[in-house]
């Protein structure tokens, strides 16, 4: 168990980070420079904080108020960083040994042995981290602080270097790794399908603070606010207003749109307490219809960009002051059959469309 | 007269010895801190290090002999203490040390900047203490340049001239050190004196070139050079 709730001053903005995790993996998402790696490194006793505390199992590492500050040697976390920071001057078998002192060394070959073995980097033992490629480096980074058997493990954007298919690998070794590792791992990375993965939650954080810590599906689902929303791939995002809601369904409209759309009410939004707000659907949740119905609007199609999977399509909504694109994601024999210029009835389904806080609430 | 030569030898060798020894854990101290020193007074701190490369060493001469002169601060502190500076053995330490002390600071200084700091983060989270961190990391990784101060800083104690001669003199057996015999029988027209000290210098200066090369050449940081060339690329 980690608990974190740390202040700092820093020179671009403000850390307030307040989390806690319990045997788990928690991905950490937001754009760099938001306070992702800082906060590692709080945890890790490299950096300190202004106050806060900061507890790992049953031991306090940091406390403001009763001047507890272990230092990063003494706290059992073991850190992987992005560029792996392995010894150059050292062999494999050096780095992963080198938190052994010398009276512990007796046995420490075969858990070498061990360690090397569960790596898959057998036949390397002798090399120096200049002959090993970026895979290998990683593994080793990953093997020595394992082998310090730490009761926390912080990755800082772990597998940022590699290639895509190395990359893949890594994350599955990763995962079952995890799962015979007794302690929480902090994952840090900027790649959001990375990030979803391999944590079974989700912190975001945005300028040195946590915006959202859910469940995966929980911020998927019903992301906190515009960062959340487009960092989860939400990319209609709308400005609208709040008609009227019962207990089961809200009444939006779009800013400058003249109807009303339909929202399934699925948790309690806080509505009292704004009534502007933003609306978001996913491109692949917009619906192309020909019959007329309840949460549809009108557009013309402006772009079709065709992509690897599946094509873009970009439309102008109808009946708007102002403008509003809509982006619908198809198949790509849909997309065939529609041309620029056309008119289309978009679906907007009520149990797709979210909603979140306006930027100003 | 066998002995002539041998005099200025046997003071040189032991003011370079002495003075290169206490340049070089001076000077890595002084640079450990100051790599790490980021206050408001950092760049005249590195400054004031610095000057006595850039000053005439005859300036720095005078500076030293108003510090350890009679009337000079350090000077009456040894007075009182029984003892002085001025033309005598150690004389000859103390301007090798003040004239080399920037070479050994500012190449050193440079290596430890190269660290990367997240290596060194890495050896702490591993349950290093900081003197582990700094010899068993932040020195090797330095190392060569570290080396290369040291071998700045020794040539430059073995050629010392102008400050020494204002600070400890030209007295035989005592302070005459090989490039200040060397001038003095080059006046007197002892050729021979000169020529035999000219050859002395140039073994020495080749020989050591040679064994510091060879040193440093068998550290393991060959890898670390071509980790740095390889992190470079991508």
């Amino acid at each position: 168990m980690l608990e974190v709730r740390i202040k700092k001053e820093l020179s671009g903005f403000n850390l307030a980070v307040d989390l806690a995790t319990d045997k788990e993996i928690l991905s950490i998402l937001g754009p760099s420079g938001s306070g992702k790696t800082m906060t590692l490194k709080c945890i890790a006793g490299l950096v300190r904080p202004d106050e806060g505390y900061i507890r790992l199992n049953d031991q306090v590492l940091y406390d403001s108020r009763k001047g507890i500050n272990l230092p990063a040697r003494q706290r059992r976390v073991g850190f992987v960083f992005q560029n792996y920071a392995l010894f150059p001057h050292l062999t494999v078998q050096e780095n992963i040994a080198y938190g052994i002192s010398s009276s512990q060394r007796t046995g420490v070959k075969t858990q070498i042995a061990e360690m090397i073995d569960k790596m898959h980097i057998n036949g390397l033992e002798d090399r120096y981290p200049g002959q090993l490629s970026s895979g290998q480096q990683q593994r080793v980074a990953l093997a020595r602080s394992l082998f310090q058997k730490p009761e926390t493990l912080l990755l800082d954007e772990p597998f940022s270097a590699l290639d895509t298919h190395r990359k893949e690998g890594l994350e599955y070794e990763l995962l079952s790794l995890q799962r015979n590792f007794s302690g929480d791992m902090l994952f840090v990375t900027h790649d959001v399908g990375q990030g979803y993965k391999m944590g079974t939650r989700i912190a975001v954080f945005e300028s040195g603070k946590i915006v959202q810590c859910d469940v995966k599906k929980t911020v998927l689902d019903e992301p906190a606010n515009r960062t959340v929303a487009r960092l989860m791939g939400v990319k209609n995002l709308i400005e609208s207003e709040v008609i009227a809601s019962d207990d089961s369904t809200i009444s939006i409209r779009f800013q400058g749109l003249e109807k009303n759309l339909k929202l399934r009410r699925t948790k309690n939004y806080g509505l009292s307490e704004y009534r502007r707000v933003i609306a978001g659907i996913r491109p692949e949740h917009v619906e192309i219809t020909a019959e007329p119905g309840e949460n549809i609007v009108q557009g013309v199609v402006s772009r079709i960009v065709e992509g690897v999977n599946y094509a873009s399509c970009f439309l102008q909504l109808n009946e708007v002051k102002g403008s509003i694109y809509i982006e619908v994601s198809l198949a790509k024999a849909d997309a065939a059959l529609i041309h620029e210029g056309q008119l289309l009835h978009l679906r907007l389904p009520p149990d797709r469309l979210i909603m979140m806080k306006s930027d100003s609430a | 007269m066998t002995e002539s030569y041998l005099l200025p030898l046997w003071i040189s060798l032991k003011t370079v010895a002495a003075a290169t020894v206490i340049t070089f854990f001076l000077g890595i101290a002084v640079a450990r801190w100051m790599s790490r020193y980021h206050g408001r007074a950092k760049h005249l701190i590195d400054g004031l290090f610095i000057l006595p490369m850039v000053l005439p060493p005859t300036v720095v001469g005078v500076g030293l002999l108003l510090l350890f002169g009679k009337n000079g601060p350090l000077g009456q502190l040894l007075l009182a203490l029984g003892t002085t500076i001025v033309f005598s053995w150690p004389a000859t330490v103390i301007t090798a040390i003040v004239v080399s002390f920037p070479l050994m600071y500012m190449t050193a200084r440079g290596a430890f900047e190269q660290v990367e700091p997240n290596i060194e983060d890495a050896a702490r989270t591993l349950g290093a203490s900081e003197w582990k961190v700094f010899w068993t990391v932040t020195m090797p990784m330095a190392w060569p340049g570290i080396a290369a101060g040291l071998v700045l800083a020794f040539a430059r104690s073995l050629g010392e001239f102008g400050a020494t001669l204002m600070l400890a003199g030209n007295i035989p057996g005592k302070t005459a050190t090989i490039p200040v015999a060397l001038y003095f029988a080059y006046q007197a027209g002892d050729m021979n004196q000169a020529w035999i000290l000219v050859f002395i210098t140039l073994a020495i200066a080749f020989s050591s070139l040679a064994i510091l090369a060879y040193w440093r050449g068998r550290r393991p940081n060959r890898k670390h050079v071509r980790l740095l060339g390889a992190r470079s690329q991508d």
